[in-house]
């Protein structure tokens, strides 16, 4: 497995950007949830390539968006 | 095509993966407002593809897909090249050409249409890089504009051959070296927004992708143009980030950096071009 991206949701939801979401080079990767107001990744499809977290931290100084390894778990 | 093909047999719903139901019930058919501001909510008419991590041509392709203003009757006309990874993901109509004839495939296309459909709308866009478009297919590419055919041709220029290597193209700027072109480039870079005024193109516009709002107006324009006037060019500057060694991160900030240069925003429109752009904003379609 890769890093890929993670939402800090409690950060996120303190602004209304979205950007992360039109920057993200996967189709239907990086959605948003606006009755809790954060944007979040659905992992399967994140390739790990890290823009999102340039467009949040580097370009909106918001520091809403980290690289985590997943956990993983083997079907049995 | 009418999205109602997507229309899925309730007895069988349980059996369909989730995507396709997803693109009956949450995908923006039918709707010629749509565009990039859908994107954090709705289905996208593309599918997981096999573009690399952190490709601005992948970004590229979400923002004009997300703008066609009719997707159910557009019918995409590519080309060999790293877009070609793509199209078999997409929920359009699409069409593969020899490389560099795409632009002769879909003055076919568009023609047989209108004389099959002559009550609907139907657009023929041609997405293809820099290799089909200047190289290869400069002679189908200029002879459609010539003839006026109502088509908008997209040209995602990265400057160099990617996915065979780095061999350079026209589009590449003199003095760059890739990995199949050692001792640099010898000759300035082909204008080919210029070439595309000087052969009848109605609305031409050359942009990066940095910005996707941006990207939505200039396809929409140049869709609407095409569907009226004539002929539109679009030249989208989509950099290889492996070719010139930048990490999977570094695409926008590169694009960021040519808006202030090569790629500066440019824009060109015949009176014609001006009266249809004006009217489909008074209508509220810009």
């Amino acid at each position: 497995m890769y890093y890929v991206a993670e939402v800090i949701n409690d950060e996120c939801s303190k602004y209304n950007c979205k950007q992360c979401t039109l920057f993200c080079p996967e189709p239907n990767t990086l959605m948003y949830n606006d009755e809790e107001h954060h944007a979040y990744v659905i992992q399967e499809r994140c390739k790990g390539c890290a823009l999102c977290v340039y467009v949040c931290t580097n370009l909106l100084k918001r520091n809403a968006i980290h690289m985590i390894m997943p956990e993983v778990h083997a079907e049995k | 095509m009418s999205y109602k093909i997507y229309k899925i047999n309730e007895e069988l719903k349980d059996f369909m993966p989730k995507e396709i139901i997803d693109l009956e019930e949450k995908a923006t058919w039918g709707n010629p407002k749509r565009g990039v501001m859908d994107l954090p909510y709705t289905k996208e008419l593309i599918e997981e593809h096999s573009l690399c991590a952190g490709c601005p041509e992948s970004m590229a392709l979400r923002y004009i897909i997300a703008s066609l203003p009719n997707p159910e009757d557009t019918i995409i006309v590519n080309s060999t090249g790293c877009t070609s990874l793509v199209f078999p993901h997409i929920a359009l109509h699409t069409v593969h050409s020899l490389f560099g004839n795409q632009n002769a495939v879909a003055s076919g296309i568009k023609r047989v249409l209108e004389w099959r459909f002559p009550d609907k709308v139907k657009d023929v866009v041609v997405l293809a890089g820099d290799g089909a478009t200047v190289d290869i297919g400069l002679d189908c590419t200029l002879q459609s504009f010539f003839r006026q055919e109502k088509i908008t041709t997209i040209c995602f220029d990265n400057e160099v051959y990617a996915n065979t290597g780095g061999q350079e193209s026209g589009l590449t700027v003199k003095g760059h070296v890739f990995k199949m072109a050692p001792k640099g480039k010898q000759w300035d870079k082909v204008p080919m927004w210029q070439l595309a005024i000087d052969s009848g193109c109605h609305y031409v516009a050359r942009l990066t992708v940095s910005s996707p709002k941006r990207v939505e107006q200039v396809i929409k324009k140049a869709i609407y143009v095409a569907r009226e006037v004539g002929p539109t060019y679009v030249h989208l500057y989509t950099p290889c980030i492996l070719e010139i060694g930048l990490n999977s991160d570094d695409g926008l900030d590169e694009m960021r950096a040519r808006d202030k240069e090569r790629f500066a925003f440019f824009e060109y429109m015949t009176p014609q071009a001006e009266e249809v752009i004006n009217r489909i904003k008074e209508e509220g379609l810009l």
